[in-house]
């Protein structure tokens, strides 16, 4: 283990890029789920969010990267912290875990245990493949179509957008169809009924 | 499958992957304010987009990194419904605590 983060200081200045952003998420990811404010919680999700994004840029999926600032760090956050302020949340009692040592134990036995076999199912339980197919160079990507020949495409945006509209053209349009049902759930999910406007008139919610 | 990737041996990244995931899964457990708990589902969600990303590299193949922008896509719609329903719970029972939300109706 050692020799490998030696070996790999010496070959790459990434790989000490790498053990900073790691360190910096799972530092805020346990943050936040240790902290008693909710709002703090928020805010270490942020920077959980910013040095996943740092990972993806030192990856070289940069299109990745940039996405991971505006929907995850951006929108979601805002939304978050916005019902998070609507609510008015109070500062809690961590869990009533906390009351029961041997429960406790436990569940920090199963959640190791998972861990490790989620670890160990990972590195071993994927096939190789090796064969040349879509996009197997990463900076070039090309479709064949018939008739006219193959689309190209160069660069990382260039790349996952040709993908994305060529490959995964029905997943995108029924992603579409999805947050726009989406949007209309949360719209009537979160409106106030016509007899209950007047019970609650001078309540925020 | 190039196990290394940019420098960085993959099982370094996937080791982060798991403990992203297992801290998710903790916070799940052991929280019981509604919107902690969502923001763990969230934290779940983002080690899965690094699996993702670390295999694309990994295996030359880009469809990983599209999975991920619709992986993002349907998290974007799960924050919008969940947080509108947390808030249709929250006007019923003014209480975010899910040790409170023992019934289906009200």
């Amino acid at each position: 283990m050692v020799e490998i983060i030696y070996m790999n200081i010496e070959s790459s200045p990434s790989f000490l890029l790498f053990i900073f952003f790691g360190t910096v998420t799972v530092i805020t990811a346990l943050s936040v789920i240790f902290q008693k404010n909710p709002v703090v919680s928020a805010v270490s999700l942020v920077f959980t969010f910013f040095a996943l994004a740092g990972i993806y840029g030192i990856m070289g999926a940069l299109f990745i990267a940039t996405m991971q600032v505006l929907v995850y760090a951006g929108a979601i956050m805002v939304l978050v912290v916005f019902v998070l302020m609507l609510l008015s949340q109070r500062a809690e009692t961590l869990s009533r875990y906390r009351k029961h040592p041997i429960r406790l134990v436990l569940l920090s036995v199963f959640v190791f245990g998972f861990f490790f076999l989620l670890y160990s199912a990972l590195t071993t339980g994927v096939p190789h493949s090796d064969q040349m197919g879509k996009g197997y160079e990463l900076s070039e990507y090309s479709f064949p179509i018939q008739g006219t020949g193959t689309v190209n495409a160069k660069g990382n945006v260039g790349v996952v957008g040709a993908s994305t509209y060529l490959d995964y053209l029905l997943p995108f349009e029924m992603i579409s169809i999805l947050l726009l049902v989406a949007v209309l759930g949360a719209v009537i999910l979160a409106k106030k009924k016509a007899t209950e406007v007047e019970q609650t008139k001078d309540n925020v919610l | 499958m190039n196990p290394i990737v940019n420098g960085i041996p993959i099982s370094f990244i996937l080791g982060l992957a798991g403990i992203l995931f297992s801290i998710g899964v903790l916070g799940v457990l052991i929280r019981r304010n509604i919107v902690i708990i969502f923001m763990s589902v969230e934290l779940i969600l983002n080690s899965v987009n690094l699996v993702f990303v670390t295999f694309s590299k990994a295996l030359s193949h880009i469809s990983g990194e599209t999975v991920v922008f619709f992986v993002m896509a349907i998290a974007a719609a799960e924050a919008a419904v969940g947080l509108a329903l947390v808030i249709a719970i929250f006007r019923h029972k003014k209480s975010t605590n899910v040790d409170e939300l023992q019934s289906m109706r009200w």
